[in-house]
């Protein structure tokens, strides 16, 4: 997949109100680029039948 | 025994001294604000220092020894929280600009505890902004390793592991969402616990992450570690998600060995190309110390375990995003530039991501308690490196390949047992070439606290590295 561009970072930090800097905007670009990459493998994972239980099993024993 | 000497005494030692009288809390607490006066303006392990507090506190201490009082487990003992703890009428700033005069009016959980255990609060110790980590300009100082002042100390309980390993109090407590607990303490050379999530209370402690937040101990022993989290750990009304869970002897139960206790060592961390050659070959040392002392060692492939710095990153940043997003387009400049850029970039992240995070989460939890079945303790670095130098972390990020090297890898040491909600020990497992300090992780089963203690305690027992940074006094 193609890097965002500062251009569409910038955009999409708009559009959910926040602004940058020139140095942000830098940065903040190369660390999204980073993390989406990071985190492709996670599509080839067998997580069709995994529920995304929202905290540690250790909330059951909370319930005790 | 001279006054330097005394500040590096266990907590354990400290307490028991000023029980049988032969240390007075008034002298000990003066110890420690001497080599704070002396040291921290390097180190800088401090943010606000409650001085008369701890001395009327110490006075008051010692009244009570002489009268015959009945005395909690850490009597008259000097500690220090991490400044993310709410303190009654003491500013607690979480390190960011933003807090700079928050005086909270009440004492998280866990200090009300460790007070109604009879220690003595000397201050609020640093953190990387928000207990977020990557912080670039501490806005109340650069922490230093009290091993070599020119690295870093790890975070973000950054304070918590300089006090605990220069001497700058008895005890420490610290903070752990995805290692800052594990970190400090891996590369300042002494011991921290992340205790199972819901072992502790959060109760007064600013969020990073609800799923993954818990206090825990960072101090110079094993046994000491036992002691706060004795102190700590159980049920309290405010977290309701605290565990009811009954809260077992982990003093006691410290001395039992290892003999028969079965480890797996993860391959993928320790073998991992991205593993230094001494955090290497100071884990398989230690790991083989624990065969001989009797432990059934072997090694085990988790090759999801690879994954954990982003699946981490990507559901404690959105959620941190969450949590900041007003201020963070409110006043986004009073923010250090690292904790902003880290958050901008979180906050981009799509909705769908965070959501397969979650269940890649899920995913990776089953198999390290599938692990957990057929091991009662897993093994691996703390951190795939030591110390490095402060510049390099300060240095700006010029490419995605850079951002990426920086993030994910070392996240993916101490992240497993935070997705997990598992405890997770790190332990001091020798020193480096350059004298920086060497961590060991032994991480165990949701609420068994009991056995990972036991087996760090017996490692530590073993052996004699270094515990005292040079140079110090």
């Amino acid at each position: 997949m193609k890097d965002l561009t500062r251009a569409e970072v910038e955009a999409l930090a708009a559009a959910v109100d926040l602004r940058m800097t020139a140095d942000d905007l830098v940065e903040v670009t190369h660390r999204l680029n980073a993390f989406l990459e990071a985190l492709r493998p996670l599509a080839a994972l067998p997580l069709d039948a995994v529920e995304p239980v929202p905290t540690s099993p250790a909330r059951s024993a909370a319930a005790e | 025994m001279p006054d330097d000497d005394v500040a590096f005494l266990p907590a354990t030692r400290l307490a028991a001294l000023v029980r049988e009288k032969q240390l007075s809390p008034v002298e000990l607490t003066r110890v420690y604000l001497d080599r704070i006066q002396r040291l921290d303006g390097r180190l800088r392990a401090y943010i606000t220092l409650c001085e008369d507090a701890a001395l009327d506190a110490a006075r008051r201490a010692e009244a009570l020894v002489m009268r015959g009082s009945r005395l909690g487990p850490l009597h008259g003992v000097p500690f220090a929280v991490k400044d993310q703890f709410d303190t009654a009428g003491i500013r607690t700033t979480m390190g960011s600009r933003l807090f700079e005069k928050h005086v909270p009016t009440g004492d998280a959980t866990v200090v009300s505890r460790l007070v109604g255990a009879g220690g003595i609060l000397l201050g609020k110790l640093n953190l990387t902004e928000f207990a977020l980590g990557g912080t670039i300009d501490y806005p109340f100082g650069q922490p230093r390793n009290p091993w070599n002042t020119e690295h870093e100390t790890g975070g973000s309980s950054s304070g918590s592991g300089i006090a605990a390993a220069a001497g700058l109090c008895g005890a420490a407590l610290g903070e752990d969402t995805g290692g800052s607990v594990r970190s400090p303490a891996s590369w300042c050379g002494v011991v921290g616990l992340r205790p199972t999530w819901g072992r502790v209370s959060r109760h007064g402690s600013f969020p990073l992450c609800w799923s993954m937040d818990t206090p825990g101990p960072v101090t110079r022993t094993v046994a000491d570690t036992a002691l706060l989290l004795q102190v700590i750990a159980g049920h309290d009304p405010s977290d309701p998600l605290s565990s009811a869970r009954d809260v077992p002897d982990y003093v006691a139960s410290l001395g039992a060995g290892v003999r028969g206790v079965r480890i797996g060592v993860i391959r993928e961390l320790v073998q991992s190309p991205d593993t230094e050659v001494d955090v290497r070959s100071g884990v398989t040392a230690a790991v083989g110390a624990l065969a001989d002392l009797g432990a059934v060692v072997e090694e085990i492939s988790l090759p999801l375990i690879r994954q954990a710095g982003a699946i981490f990153m990507a559901i404690c940043d959105s959620e941190g995003a969450g949590l900041h997003h007003r201020w963070l387009s409110t006043r986004a400049a009073e923010y250090d530039p690292g904790t902003r850029r880290r958050l901008l970039a979180a906050s981009l992240l799509p909705a769908t991501a965070y959501h397969e995070a979650t269940r890649a989460r899920a995913l990776l939890r089953r198999r390290m308690l599938e692990a957990l079945d057929r091991y009662d303790l897993l093994a691996c670095p703390t951190a795939h490196e030591a110390a490095p130098p402060i510049a390099t972390s300060k240095a700006a990020i010029v490419s995605r390949e850079d951002a990426a090297g920086r993030f994910f890898t070392r996240r993916s040491f101490t992240s497993p047992a935070s997705l997990a909600g598992i405890p997770a020990i790190a332990v001091p497992c020798g020193v480096t070439g350059g004298g920086l300090p060497l961590s060991l992780q032994i991480l165990g089963r949701a609420f068994d606290e009991v056995t990972v203690l036991r087996a760090a305690h017996a490692y530590e027992e073993r052996t004699s590295w270094p515990r005292r940074p040079p140079g110090l006094g």
